[in-house]
Parts: C-alpha cells; structure tokens; sequence
C-alpha cells in the first residue's frame, strides 16, 4: 500500500514467463549501449574464435582474412550471404513485433514449417501444378503467410481461451509441425518419381536480374521499411508499444490487449509462413526431411541482437550470414573443424546476454 | 498382437525413456523453485560429451559420474546468469542451448581425427539404468514431499514474496535448484551415451531436452507423472520407430506428434494451470512486494 | 517507539515525530483515516521498514536492525492486509516452513496435532491443516497466519485491519482471542479505523492523524465514539468555501446510477447534475475502487446501471468512453493512466490517436502546446512518463483527460502525493471543468479538500453510500459516518 506518491511499477510480473528486463523499451537506454553490448558481444566471439582456431594451429588472422574474402572478395559472396540472411531477416521481422508486445513465442520454427509445407503443397497440387510459375508462385506465398498466421493464432488461442503459457504451446507446437513435415513428404505430398522422400519441385522464384540472389531477399529488404513504418506510424504499432509498456494502461486508454497480442502472433506468424515458403522456392526447390534447420531459434538470436528494431534485425542477420558464408568458405583453404562457425556465433549470443544483463544492472 | 512385437517395443520405449525421464525429473526440481530452464538440452548435450570422454578415459560408470559433473558446471553457469545476474530466463536458455550443440560437436571433432570411426565406448545394460532412475524418482519425490527443503523449493516458486518473509534467500534456492537440476540433465545425457547408445554424434540428444521439458508441463511438475510421461514418450517414440518399416493405415508421424498434441490438450482441459509454479521465470527482487 | 520520523519522498511525512507506548497485557488500538501513517509505523515496529529518525524499543533493549527476522526473533510478529502465506502449500507445510523442526517434514498427523493444540491453547478455532491454504477462506487464512505468530511465541502481536475481510460473528470472535492473547501476558495492536471494534475490544487507544499523534495511548473508556471520531478526522471548523456553485438546481443530470453494485460495492444510487462537483469520502477499501472502475468503464456493473447523458458508460472500451466525453483520472496513475517508459507525447496520445500517425517530430511538436498550457516540466515531449515527478505526470493526465469538454470527469484521489502548487493547479483545472459543464466526482483523500470544492458529498463506509452532505459541512457528523459502516 501506498502511502504518498505512487511510484511507478518496476518489474512487472505475470507467470507467461514475462521476462522483466531484457527487453524494456529500447529507447530507455542510450544509443551507444544500444550498439555497443551486440558489438562487443561480436568482437568478444571473434576473438575467442580465433583463439581456437589458434590452438588448432590456424592462424586466425589469415582465417578471418579468408572469412572476409569469402563474403567480399569472391564474385558469389555477397550474394550467397543475401541468400543466407533472407529467411533469417523475415523470421527475426515477425519475433521483432511479438516481442516488443512482450508475447514471447518460441515457434518461429514451426511457424516456419507449416508455412513451407502448405505452400509447398499448394504449388505442388495435382489441379495447380500445371498453372504458370507467375500465377502459382504469389498464391502459394499467400496460402503459406496464411498458414503460418494460423499455425501462430492457435498459439494465440491456446493463451486466450485456456491461458495457456505462450512459450510452452509455441514450443509444443513446433514439434507437431515437424511430424506434420515428416509425414508431408513420405507421403503426403511425396514426389512419386524420387527414390527419398521429398516433395515434387517447386517453381523456382527468379532471381534479381543481374545476380544471384532470388527474388526472396528484396521481400525481406522491402519488409524492413515497411515493419518500421508500420510499428512507428500506426495506430497498430503504436498499441504494440503500449501492450509492451502496460497492458493495464492499454486496456484502460485504448484497446482490448487481447485483441492486439493476437495480431501480433499472428504477424509473426505470417512473417514466418513467408520466410519457409520463399527458402522453398528460392533455395531448396523442394521439400525434404532436412528442410528443418533451426533458423527459426536462429531468427530469435538475430532479433534481440538487432535489439528489436528492423533496421537492426537486418544488419544483424546479414553478420550472422555473412559468417557463416565466409566460414564456409575459409573451411576449403584452412582446415577448421566445421563447427567453429556455429560456436562463435553461439558465443556471440551467450555475450550479448550476459553483456546486456550486466549493463542493464549497471543502469539500474 | 505379436508377443514379441510388443515386448520389444515396451523395452525399447524404456530404453527411450531413461534419458527423458532423468532429465524430466531435474526440470521439475527447477522449475518448482521458479525458473524456467530452456538451457537443459544445451546441458544435455554437455553431459553427453562428458559421459563419452569419460567413458573413453575409464569405463561408463566414470563417464556417468562425468555427466553429472558437467551438468552442476553447467547449472552453476546457468544460475549465475538467470538467478544473480536476472538475465532473462528464456533467451539465456536459448542461448545456452544453441551455443551447446555448436560447442559440443566442436569439441568432439578434437577428440579425434576425421577419416577414422569415433570409438565405441563399453556400455551399460539396461538395467543399471533403470536403477538409476528409479533412485533418481525416489531422491527427487523425498527431496519435494518429506523434506523441509523441498517445503522451501516449493514456496521459493509459487510465493517468493513469502518465503522471503520468513527468511530465506530466494536466490540460493533457485540457484541450488538449478545446479541440481542442470547435474541430472547432464546426467541424462551421459545415460544416453553410456548406455545402449554406446557412442556419441552431432548433436546426440536430438531434441530430448524440449521434449523433457514438455514434459514437466504434462505431468503438472510432478516427479510421478514425470516418470509416466517419459515412459508414454518412450512408447510413442518406439511404435513410430517400429512403425516405420510396416506399413499400416495409421502413419507412424501420428506417433512422432502424439506426445505433444496430448500435452497440448492436457493444458486445455485443465482449468487455468492452477499447478504452474506461480513465479515461473520471473525474477525474484528483494525489497519489492510480492 | 519515541520521535519517530518517517517520509517518502517530497511532500508532508507519512510520520512525524511520533510517540507510542505499547505495554505488555493490553489489547491497543491504533486508529486513523487513510494515509494517517497507522501501517508505517506498525511496519516499522515489525521491522519491515526503518525509520529516518526516532528510536525503537522492544522490551526495553533498543532496535538496532530493522529486519523482519531480527524483529522476530524479538518476539515481534506482524500479520498483514496481504498475508504472507504460501497459497498452494498445506496450512500445516507453511507452519513447518515457518519454524522447521528438523530437515524433515513432520507426519501430517503431527501437525495436525500442533495446530489443534496451539488452537485450544489461545482459544481459537482450529484450521484445517491438509488443505492448500489457498483454498481456506480469508479468515481461516488470517488464523493461520495469527496461529504462525503464536507458533514463534510472539510477545507482541500487530494485526492490520484484521476485520476487514472478516464478517461480524468471526470479527467478534478474534476480538475475545486478542483479549484472551493479552491476558496471557502478550500485547496485541489493532489497526483499524472501525470505531466498533475499539469499544469491544481494547483497552488503549492511539490515534493518528496526518503522520502526528493527537491521541496518546489514553484508555478507552474515557472516549466515546463522538470524541474518538473528532480526534481521527480533526475538528477544525470547515473552511470558508472558496467556490461559487456552479450546479443550477434543475441543471441537466448527466450521472446517473441506479442500484449499481460492484464487488464490495453495494446497489447505489447516485445523480450528479451539469456543473456539480460530487465528493466521495470515505477510508480506502469501502467501495471507492469499484465506484471509480464502474464510472469509467473498466469494469461492467455486477447489478444495476451506470448513465451518462442517458446512455449506458461503455464497459472496457476506452475509445468509446472518450467519444462520449468521460474523462478518467484513475487513483492509481502509473499502473492505469501513464505508460512509463513511453513519450510524454506518446501518453498524450492514447485514446486518442489516429490510424496513421504523423512522424515523430510533428507529433511531439503537436504536444508541444499542450505540455505547455498545463505547465508539464519536463527534458521535452520526448522525455519518458517515468521521468517526471508526481506532481508532473498528474498534470500531464489531466493534459489528455481535460483536453476537451467533458460531460463526466471521474478524478479518484486526483491530489494524492502531490506537492501544494501542482495540488492547486490540478484543482483548479478540475473545476474549470465543472464550471464548463461537466458532473465531477472527485474522490477525495482529505475531507479539508473535499470541504473546499465539493458542492454536495457523500461518505462510502462498508460498501454503502450515507445520505449526500451539503455545505456548511457537518465534519463530527461525516467523521462518524465514516468509522461506522457495517460489515458484511
């Protein structure tokens, strides 16, 4: 109880695993820390990286030379790390605007999933296939943005009706979509011809003329802007922001809560049905067993280091591609054990969020 | 029904349920007392690799015992992040987890050169094993229900606010719950490796850490039910393995969902998750109400 | 406890210089209105707070450590408004959590057995002990709570508002266990602003009023309600009303409720006309929260109806009640009204804003003139709600709230915690907008100020609204309303 001046509230609580500090409002700390704990989280991760590297007897500094020279220095290096990045920038786009509403889902990756499958079995269906690639492909990307949308609005449901913990629905059901994939292409939408199971091949999305890179990566370029504008300049982003800071204050100044974090799964959702169906058709051409390869845990990495905002989202996700693009290629010169890349980007993420904790207890 | 169709698939759904089942059991201790701990397939993972070099060094019991180590290492490192330093609970388990599996195939390929078969490592039978979990239930079902600790753990989740009142330090219960939890997930991972397994790979665990943590969830944090959900897991697991060579009406995928639409349906009939640890993943702060 | 000195931040000391004599063998009663400083300085004596000046004495050797266990263990026990019991755990688990025996638990039979004994021993009801404590209704949860003090051998007990929860039969029931606790030897402290309960139960009594004693542990016999109720609510005559009526007798009704009801709040009827301001007195927690909620349209009423301008309050669509003219000041302004970590310009917006927004700059120079007008104090429009002083972010509630005319303001508590002038400024606003045309109710913390602006006034006690008050204010008469109040 209160005796005098009510004090604003401090952490705020709630059992759906709100997590109270990481994620206040950006704009609260200073720019410099902003840029600065993923920055150095970077460099902590890189030179922990070389000192492994090191101890393997490569010289670091050649191999980051190569690193480099794989990303920028070869004809297809830039381009692969856009290709790369792609699924990454759309995914970490969708978990940017859940999370700045403090709706902490972890089912990007089945989201992901779903999207691919339906959108891989509408452009594979026995009526559709034969229509043009001009007509197929904006169709499938609509049915996997709507699947994606539903798989995360059941999430969204589950919370609503039963209140049910984000987190743990979001996570169950990523499971549940995997199965859905591994039945998908034994039999489901099974390319008949193939000795493995995988799906019939997709209609490839074309590339940016002049380059390598499918038309995949503009959508993720274009979304950047576009989230931006929309989380600044619309009413919609602007209840995001507010259910991020209160939902009491949101409830009782401007809208239901409910209402707003559903769209918000759902966006995420959506942004995620988009990201699995265009790594379909502009990468891997068809569906297969290993189709699953974790980005959308990846993408959560990429949207904290960009510190919620799409412009960050971006950079961080084409650093993260860019390094495992040039790794792959420094693998072919040096002899690095494959899973350095995977640990220095592990180390990234396990920098930031001990740097970003700890500053955020020096602020207080 | 075929006889020995069904008694080898109940001996695989055990065999399948050992690791889950410890590692389920260590997820109740923690998050009992609060914290939610995505981290236990990164620790898992750890322990894995540790029960296999140490199994290498001398013989699977060491490795065992090596599991266990890594994974009070690890939920030493786990605790110090998300119960001293307040980091938040769910991108630090994240995090752990993805850096884990990177971590662990990276120090396994040192352990040996590429172009030769990792060795084999002397495994144990079933039956220790289950040995193990049965004291594990035992240890964990005493610690929650006949001890005043377990009083404690339990208060440290549903009411820190109280249990601060009366005197104890919420931070050192979560974090001692958290050590011992993340000791018998890196245990578990050692089962796994020491056990009919008998050799390690990339990325051994293969997603056993998420499914234990469903299954706390299922089993309304009880060690009981923890221990049945494992074996349901267990069995489920093994008819959609049994169920991939036959073919039948029902696809064997059906089997690979079913654990996780159950528990799904299992949060919807309850009512309103009243067993939830009240306080799960929210960091305790002294000196603010509760 | 001698000279106590304690405050929170600026404005008047939640207390100030306070003396308080508790003897061993009596059951005393501390009284006051809200915000008296009755709970601090309890709080104070059970160690959950220090004082900034002033010392402690417990059994005559001085309180050097203000910790709840320090203070425990000098027989001090507390049992608060919110209890300290671990809802999902057994009576008989929080008892072995509280004073363990041993690691192990003991056998449910044993506790059990401890719990009946403890109970018979003090003349209490027993409490049954395998159920989860959540599931206890309040009052077995409030002797569980007592029976844990008594566990730990408690020399001093320190309830707070202990009826509050508690219907009359149970009520009268702790009041024999105080006497029966005191005649054992122990000294028992009752906070409360019940009248009732003082003259059942207690031997002393001490009141406080605006953090300063005005009645020293004198016993109760030499009172009666009359004196006691002056003494809580001061006996200064009513000043001179320093506002014109606005309200023209047949002015148009724009309030109206009819047998709305709400939680603790019992079927009311109230009508507020054009112009008029409606005071609500009354001690927190006797219905003024669901009074707010109902006018606002937070919460539906559970019976009867809420009208403004003959048409039904919106219920929890905040966009809807702005169009129809109901401004809401809410009680609590950081957990309903401000969003601390957003812009002031971004707060102004609430409610308010349109589907597209302008860019960020031209919308802090829209706000620009508002922040201006109502003297907000501040780095900019930019500059975070949780940045600005009480005083500050009041007035930037009232920027939005005000901003056009209304046809209801509700304004609960509108000057709590504020400093003088920001206390003044907001008043005056306020009734600019009565004088506008708009029905006021304004919930007020102190009967001074409601005497100063409020052109009729009722009192909530128990969930019931007394008859209206109008000026010249009876202050002995509201203070009596006030404390009376039945139970449920």
């Amino acid at each position: 109880m209160t005796l005098t001046d009510p004090r604003p509230p401090k952490a705020p609580s709630g059992p759906d695993g709100v997590l109270a500090r990481l994620l206040d409002h950006p704009e609260r700390r200073s720019r410099t820390a902003l840029v600065a704990v993923p920055a150095l989280a970077l460099l902590g991760a890189l030179v922990v990286g070389g000192v492994l590297m090191g101890i393997e007897g490569v010289a670091p500094l050649s191999a980051y030379g190569e690193v480099v020279r794989g990303v920028f220095g070869r004809s297809r290096g830039l381009s692969d790390t856009a290709v790369v990045a792609t699924p990454l920038i759309l995914l970490a786009l969708g978990i940017t605007v859940a999370y700045r509403a403090r709706v902490f889902t972890i089912g990007a990756e089945g989201q992901y999933l779903a999207g691919a499958l339906a959108g891989t079995a509408f452009a594979t269906a026995a009526g559709l296939r034969a229509l043009p690639a001009a007509v197929l492909l904006p169709c499938a990307l609509v049915v996997a943005v709507l699947t994606g949308a539903a798989w995360s609005g059941l999430t969204g449901w589950l919370q609503s009706r039963f209140g049910a913990s984000v987190v743990i629905t979001s996570l169950l059901l990523n499971y549940v979509a995997a199965a859905a994939l591994a039945w998908a292409v034994r039999v489901g939408i099974r390319d008949p011809g193939a000795f493995t199971p995988q799906s019939r091949p997709v209609a490839a999305l074309p590339d940016l003329p002049g380059t390598a890179i499918h038309l995949g990566f503009l959508f993720a370029l274009a979304a950047v802007p576009v989230l931006a504008a929309v989380l600044r300049r619309t009413r919609f982003g602007f209840r995001v922001e507010v259910l991020g800071a209160s939902p009491e204050v949101l409830a009782v100044n401007e809208s239901r809560p409910a209402a707003t974090r559903f769209t918000v799964l759902a966006v995420a959702g959506a942004f995620a049905g988009l990201a699995g169906f265009v790594e379909v058709a502009g990468v891997t051409e068809r569906m297969t067993p290993a189709f699953a390869t974790g980005y959308g845990f990846t993408a959560i990495i990429v949207a904290l280091l960009g510190r919620l905002r799409p412009v960050g989202v971006l950079v961080a996700a084409l650093v993260l591609a860019g390094l495992t693009v040039g790794f792959d290629e420094a693998e072919r010169v040096f002899v690095i054990p494959s899973a350095t890349v995977g640990v220095i980007q592990a180390l990234i993420i396990v920098f930031f969020v001990a740097g970003d904790a700890l500053s955020r207890r020096k602020a207080g | 029904m075929d006889t020995l169709f069904t008694l080898a698939t109940l001996a695989a759904a055990i065999r399948l349920a050992i690791p889950v089942a410890v590692a389920a059991l260590g997820e109740v201790l923690t998050e009992r007392s609060g914290v939610l701990n995505l981290g236990l397939e990164g620790t898992m993972l750890f322990g894995a690799l540790a029960g296999y070099t140490g199994a290498r060094v001398g013989g699977p019991w060491l490795g065992l015992g090596a599991g266990l180590g890594a994974g009070a290492a690890c939920g030493a490192v786990l605790a110090l992040l998300m119960v001293v330093v307040r980091a938040d609970q769910i991108v630090t388990g994240l995090a752990f987890t993805l850096f884990a599996v990177s971590a662990t195939t990276y120090l396994f390929e040192l352990s040996y050169t590429i172009g030769e078969p990792p060795p084999r490592i002397e495994s144990l039978s079933m039956v220790p094993l289950v040995a193990i979990v049965l004291a594990v239930l035992v240890g964990v079902w005493f610690l929650l229900t006949r001890t005043v600790a377990g009083l404690v753990l339990t208060a440290a989740g549903d009411a820190p606010g109280a249990a601060d009142a009366l005197g104890y330090r919420v931070a050192q219960v979560r974090s001692a719950a958290t050590v011992v939890g993340c000791a018998l997930g890196g245990l578990a991972g050692a089962m796994l490796v020491c056990g009919p397994l008998g050799l390690f790979v990339q990325n051994v665990t293969a997603g056993r850490g998420w499914v234990a943590l469903a299954l706390v969830v299922f089993a309304r944090w009880r060690p009981g039910r923890a221990v049945a959900g494992a074996l349901l897991f267990g069995l489920c697991d093994a008819a959609q393995l049994r169920l991939q060579g036959t073919a039948t009406a029902i696809p064997y995928e059906v089997f690979l969902a079913l654990p996780y639409l159950v528990t799904l349906v299992a949060l919807m009939v309850r009512a309103r998750r009243s067993d939830t640890p009240a306080a799960l993943a929210v960091p305790f702060v002294r000196g603010r109400s509760r | 406890m001698l000279g106590i000195r304690r405050g929170f931040g600026p404005g008047p000391a939640a207390l100030d210089d306070v003396d308080l004599t508790i003897n061993a063998g009596e059951v005393h009663a501390l009284l006051g209105e809200n915000g008296a400083g009755k709970t601090t300085a309890m709080r104070i004596l059970a160690g959950l707070d220090r004082p900034d000046a002033g010392t402690v004495a417990v059994g005559g050797a001085p309180v050097t450590e203000f910790a709840p266990r320090a203070l425990r263990e000098r027989g001090v026990a507390m049992v608060q408004q919110h209890f300290t019991l671990v809802p999902t755990l057994t009576a008989g688990e929080n008892l072995a959590m509280a004073r363990p025996r041993g690691r192990l638990r003991p056998p449910a039979r044993q506790v059990r057995r401890r719990v009946d004994e403890l109970a018979a021993r003090h003349g209490l009801a027993p409490v049954p002990t395998d159920i989860p404590v959540g599931r206890l209704s309040v009052g077995e949860q409030q002797r569980l709570e007592i029976l844990r003090a008594l566990d730990a051998d408690a020399s001093l007990l320190i309830l707070d508002e202990p009826t509050a929860v508690l219907v009359d039969a149970e009520a009268e029931a702790l009041l024999t266990v105080c006497r029966g606790l005191a005649a054992e030897g122990r000294a028992v402290v009752i906070i409360t602003h019940r009248l009732g309960e003082v003259f059942a139960g207690c031997d002393r009594v001490t009141v406080l009023r605006r953090g300063a004693v005005v009645c020293a542990g004198e016993p109760v016999a030499d009172h009666d309600r009359t004196s006691l109720a002056t003494r809580m609510v001061g006996s200064a005559p009513a000043a001179a009303r320093s506002r014109v009526v606005t309200a023209s007798p047949d002015g148009a009704v724009r309030l109206r409720l009819r047998g709305a009801a709400l939680r603790r709040l019992q079927p009311l009827d109230l009508e507020v006309r054009a112009g008029e301001v409606l005071g609500v007195a009354g001690v927190d927690g006797n219905g003024q929260g669901e009074l707010e909620e109902l006018l606002a349209g937070v919460t539906g009423a559970e019976q009867g109806t809420v009208w403004v301008d003959d048409a039904p309050v919106p219920v929890g669509a905040p966009r809807e009640r702005i169009a129809r003219r109901i401004a809401y000041v809410p009680a609590d302004r950081y957990r309903r009204a401000l969003a601390g970590p957003l812009s002031l310009a971004d707060n102004l917006e609430l409610g308010r804003g349109l589907t597209r927004r302008p860019p960020k700059p031209r919308r802090e120079a829209h706000a620009a003139p508002a922040l201006t007008e109502w003297d907000v104090r501040a780095t900019g429009p930019g500059a975070t709600a949780a940045s600005l002083s009480g005083g500050n972010a009041q007035k930037l509630v009232l920027a939005r709230e005000l901003a056009a005319e209304r046809a209801l303001v509700v304004a609960a508590q509108p000057t709590r915690g504020l400093d003088p002038e920001a206390a003044r400024m907001i008043t005056e606003r306020l009734l600019d907008a009565a004088a506008g045309g708009a029905a006021v109710v304004w919930f007020g913390v102190e009967l001074d100020e409601l005497f100063a602006i409020a052109d009729r006034l009722i009192v909530l006690a128990g969930g019931r609204a007394s008859a209206p008050f109008t000026p010249p204010y009876d202050r002995a008469a509201i203070g009596m309303a006030m404390v009376g109040g039945h139970r449920r």
